[in-house]
């Protein structure tokens, strides 16, 4: 397992999706490296979301190739499921399961895919919430959770399976503004540990200071790919300039 | 009371029956109501038509008159059937306790179908994109996350049709059944007090019915524990 560091985990290569006569993705192609961090922004309907759904098959793309840590997502021998396994995926809406405490929503999969052992799955389990810094509330449900909480806790529970890489899609969208920090904290940490991850998100600041490349999407595309600093200080795509004039206006 | 010593024995071995009754038709209701809904969701139409045209029948007919069929017809076609082989055979059928267990299950698993389907459908799909997103099979999504998550919200509408199967159960009587009512129709014809007996069968399913409801209670409790202890 001494993959060359330059090898990438994701690739999408004239990735196109549909919804019924409406193109979502256009012709994506994207490469993501081991340990690389990568940003996508752009204004709502761009396909941000429907490119990381389709990197673990949540959606299933029409046409193109997506390779996922050397499996092939259309390739009927690979087992989605297991692919999945090596995928974390952060929701928008937290998405916890309401009916189990915090403690059993991170340890359901470790046990039912992993076949951890109770005990292991626990010390898992409180491993990752001590990560995400809320220890304290293993024996809650979600619903008595903040917003901020539940997102760490939906974090946590995607850790335990030990993912190559993690999704994040818009995280912190759903969130009070009080408790964005919170989240990003736990995300910003993550990056340091040199995590693989790919997120759909409006915030720049964290765009800035932990993302490798800043992917801009618009309309299905990929417009513009760059890194953070000449992203942000000489985009070159006429649509960037407009997005991002739009949303630092403030 | 003095009318009713003798006929104790009866009343008691014939709630005996009831809750037999009761308790096989209840696992077939649910056995019908889970594979009708799961048809009706399924992307199949053959599916969907064979589990619309099972709700629409069953729902839409008496009670009694598909009890009388399935009992009577059952028996119908066995008989001919045994009758092929062996020329002396009078009448062939399946026991009433089976027939009308079937039957009662059969008419109240199409209601539940349709709870079961709109309890279905009201699971949070982000909740089961978070199951498979985490590696879980479809089996296990759906013993996991969707049953547990469909259960709160079908649970007040199935207590109602755990009421209506106890008191369908009386239906079975016409077929024979030695149940309650059969055991007050008997102890009628031996001390002439209708009145007396009708109360006796009648408290006997207000025990019954009481005892459901109070379990409903406390598996709602139970089921939406989550909820209640929030803050």
């Amino acid at each position: 397992m001494s993959a060359n560091v330059t090898d990438p985990i994701i690739v999408l290569e004239n990735v196109d999706k549909f919804f019924g006569p409406f193109q979502a993705l256009k012709n994506v192609s994207l490469s993501v490296r081991k340990g690389e961090k990568i940003v996508v922004c752009g204004p709502s309907g761009s396909g941000k979301s429907t490119m990381i759904r389709c990197i673990n098959r949540l959606e299933e793309h029409n046409s193109g190739t997506i390779i996922v840590n050397g499996h092939e997502l259309t390739d009927k021998t690979n087992d989605i499921d297991a692919v999945r396994s090596e995928i974390g995926m952060v929701f928008q809406s937290f998405n916890l399961f309401p009916h189990m405490t915090v403690l059993r929503n991170l340890m359901l999969a470790p046990r039912l895919v992993r076949k951890t052992n109770k005990v292991e799955a626990e010390a898992l389990a409180r491993q990752y919430l001590e990560r995400v810094r809320i220890p304290e509330q293993a024996d809650k449900y979600p619903i008595q959770l903040s917003g901020g909480q539940q997102q760490r806790v939906a974090i946590a529970r995607a850790l335990c399976m030990k993912p190559e890489v993690m999704l994040f899609d818009e995280p912190t969208s759903a969130l009070d503004p009080e408790m964005i920090s919170e989240v990003l904290d736990v995300m910003v940490d993550l990056a340091r540990e040199g995590m693989t991850m790919i997120c759909v998100t409006h915030e720049m600041g964290f765009a800035r200071s932990v993302a490798d490349k800043v992917v801009f999407m618009d309309g299905g595309e990929i417009v513009e790919v760059a890194g953070p600093t000449e992203f942000f200080e000489s985009p070159r795509n006429e649509r960037t300039k407009l997005f991002l004039s739009q949303i630092l206006a403030h | 009371m003095s009318a009713l010593t003798g006929w104790w024995d009866d009343f008691f071995w014939g709630s005996v029956v009831v809750g037999q009754v009761f308790f096989v038709s209840l696992i077939l209701m649910v056995v019908f109501g889970l594979i009708g809904a799961a048809a009706k969701l399924s992307k199949s139409r053959v599916a969907q038509r064979i589990a619309d045209a099972y709700t629409v029948v069953f729902r839409g007919t008496p009670e009694l008159l598909v009890l009388l069929l399935i009992y009577f017809g059952s028996a119908v076609t066995l008989t001919a059937i045994a009758q092929l082989f062996d020329p002396s055979v009078k009448f062939v059928d399946i026991p009433p306790f089976w027939a009308g267990s079937f039957s009662i299950a059969l008419i109240v698993g199409s209601y539940a179908t349709e709870t079961f389907r709109g309890a279905f459908m009201g699971v949070n799909p982000g909740h089961i994109e978070a199951a498979r997103a985490l590696g879980l099979s479809s089996v296990q999504t759906f013993f996991y996350v969707r049953i547990p998550e469909m259960w709160r919200l079908a649970l007040p509408p199935f207590g109602n049709h755990m009421l209506s199967l106890i008191k369908d159960t009386a239906l079975i009587s016409i077929i024979g059944l030695n149940e309650t009512l059969f055991a007050a129709e008997q102890a009628i014809g031996a001390t002439g007090k209708p009145f007396t007996m009708y109360i006796v069968v009648g408290c006997i399913y207000l025990g019954f019915s009481t005892i459901i409801t109070l379990t409903v209670m406390a598996l709602e409790k139970y089921a939406n524990r989550h909820l209640e202890r929030a803050r």
